[in-house]
């Protein structure tokens, strides 16, 4: 099974470097340098939170951009370049193309946001910073971004299954929306005394990803412990949705005329 | 290889591009002469929180920052301005702190901005107390805040019993130091007292890294310094009158009388100089100023 999916994964990440998408690094790493600069010139007593709460934004941000950017065409490109027939010609199954793709953009994000980490504790140590076990609410919270991507990346590869990129840009970018405002949607209907509204918020609240729960940025620029609880409870979130928009996406995409 | 027609987009590029930059910088020029513009910055077009915190899209921590950065800016441009208003200071504050209930920063230097009286800040200590509660609430365990509101209540408002209430919630606080809890003390006892503002002062200089705060200390304790001499000027001016029968006219007839070496300056090196009341006083010229409110040894219940 690896042996079709693996060659998948590493050909997008190649395409991916071929098409530049790393050159975000730049313009974060001049993000990163000019906020260590000037925070401390324009603001008073938050130069370490600002590059913290900057640089965790501008992960969580780049991205963001990439995955819906580039996992809304995962499969259109394939279609519209016709590189899928010849690639499904070769003994493969549809859900293998879709979980290679999948990998491939996620092994993009990691790598992508791994050198950004490294930008990030270069600012830290630039404003005086020290590495140590105060830093890991931050490693935390940039596990909990790659959750975060790994999510998008799953809806933005479902929604391609069968729309244009636009279409699952604008589906990707609204339920991404929805689900950061997940906890609002919930006390929306706690308002009120409607049963049917009441019962609609909160469906909707345990459909849509709940994107609210991996926000610890503000908690890693305070150094606040994060406990281990909320770490497992994320991943397995992330994992089960994941694997259901994967599944979800291979139902459409086996179903879908290619002719 | 190029071709001279690709050669000729290149110049015409090289050529073009600053000299079209350099055009919409003219007329950029042009539009800030012409007076307000649209959207000027002084405008605080969103003032409900929980507004800000949605549109913010779970960035709220950023958004912070930079509420926090923008009040910072708004006093920064206005402090010391005769006449300046800071309208719009407080809701930056409460946006920001709104945001990020954590952060700290924003309580802690908020609350001078707000507290300090025209045109250094808003005059509005009031607000400062609200702000500074606030910041207690969401940070139970922060001394400093506690401190601080202590210290609103007793500089800017002279409410020492509310003061030494303040100092003593922090002094029971976790990791809280032992200086609070005597703070407490000496505020109920000697509310408004010198000795008392020079602790607090002194405390407030060895707390903070930031250098206005830590030159504003300077000011207060140097102005301390200066009611200190007065307040010995004045018991000598006493004892030239009984031994002489009148006031004197300058610090020189106490030196003549023996009764002081040298010509006594205030903390800037300004002589002091003797009113027709005999009461000494600070030279017109000086920057030093005297803090309103404060009880000198004498005046202090016993």
């Amino acid at each position: 099974m690896s042996a079709t999916i693996g060659p998948v994964a590493v050909n997008t990440f190649r395409e991916a470097v071929r098409d530049r998408v790393l050159y975000n690094l730049v313009l974060f790493a001049l993000l990163m340098m000019g906020a260590a600069i000037l925070v401390g010139q324009i603001s008073i007593g938050i130069e370490q939170l600002v590059i913290s709460n900057l640089g965790l934004s501008a992960i969580s941000l780049f991205g963001l951009v990439m995955a819906i950017f580039i996992g809304v065409g995962l499969v259109y490109k394939e279609i519209e370049r016709r590189t899928l027939y010849s690639l499904l010609a070769k003994p493969i199954h549809r859900w293998q193309f879709l979980v290679g793709k999948y990998a491939g953009l996620l092994l993009t994000l990691a790598v992508n946001t791994a050198f950004m980490t490294l930008g990030l504790a270069a600012a830290f140590l630039y404003v005086g910073g020290r590495a140590g076990r105060a830093d890991l609410p931050i490693l935390i919270a940039i596990y909990f971004i790659l959750l975060e991507l790994a999510l998008v990346t799953a809806l933005a590869l479902f929604f391609s299954c069968f729309s244009s990129p636009m279409l699952s840009t604008l589906y990707t970018l609204g339920i991404y929306i929805t689900g950061v405002f997940a906890p609002d949607i919930r006390s929306v209907g706690q308002f009120t005394k409607n049963p049917m509204l009441l019962g609609i918020t909160r469906a909707i609240y345990f459909l849509v990803p709940n994107f609210h729960n991996f926000n610890a940025i503000a908690a890693a620029g305070h150094g606040d412990a994060i406990p281990s609880s909320i770490i497992w409870q994320n991943s397995i979130y992330a994992v089960l949705y994941v694997v259901l928009l994967l599944v979800a996406s291979a139902a459409v995409f086996s179903r879908r005329n290619l002719k | 290889m190029t071709s001279p027609g690709q050669h000729r987009v290149l110049w015409t590029t090289v050529v073009a591009v600053p000299l079209l930059l350099s055009a919409i910088a003219v007329v950029q020029m042009r539009i800030d002469a012409g007076g307000r513009a649209p959207g000027d910055e002084s405008d605080l077009l969103l003032r409900s929180p929980d507004a800000v915190r949605r549109m913010s899209l779970g960035y709220d921590a950023l958004a912070a920052d930079i509420y926090w950065t923008r009040a910072v800016q708004y006093y920064g441009t206005r402090a010391g301005t005769e006449g300046a208003r800071f309208d719009q200071l407080y809701p930056l504050l409460d946006i920001a702190t709104a945001l990020d209930p954590k952060l700290v920063a924003a309580y802690h230097f908020g609350a001078i901005f707000l507290s300090e009286p025209p045109a250094v800040g808003a005059g509005r200590a009031d607000l400062a107390v609200a702000l500074v509660k606030r910041g207690i609430a969401a940070n139970p365990g922060d001394y400093l805040l506690a401190s601080d509101l202590g210290f609103i209540y007793y500089w800017y408002l002279k409410d020492y019993s509310a003061s030494a209430n303040a100092y003593l919630q922090g002094s029971k606080m976790p990791d809280a130091p032992s200086w609070l809890g005597i703070m407490a003390a000496l505020v109920a006892q000697r509310g408004g007292s010198i000795e008392t503002s020079r602790m607090i002062w002194t405390e407030i200089y060895n707390s903070t890294q930031d250098k206005t705060i830590r030159e504003r200390a300077l000011e207060m304790l140097r102005d301390l310094r200066a009611i200190e001499d007065i307040e010995v000027l004045d018991q000598l001016a006493q004892q030239y009158k009984n031994r002489v029968g009148h006031f004197p006219a300058s610090s020189a007839d106490l030196r003549d009388e023996g009764l002081i070496r040298g010509n006594p300056v205030d903390p800037e090196g300004y002589p002091y100089v003797f009113g027709p009341d005999g009461r000494a006083q600070l030279d017109p010229q000086s920057p030093v100023t005297i803090p309103q409110g404060l009880r000198l040894p004498g005046e202090l219940p016993h």
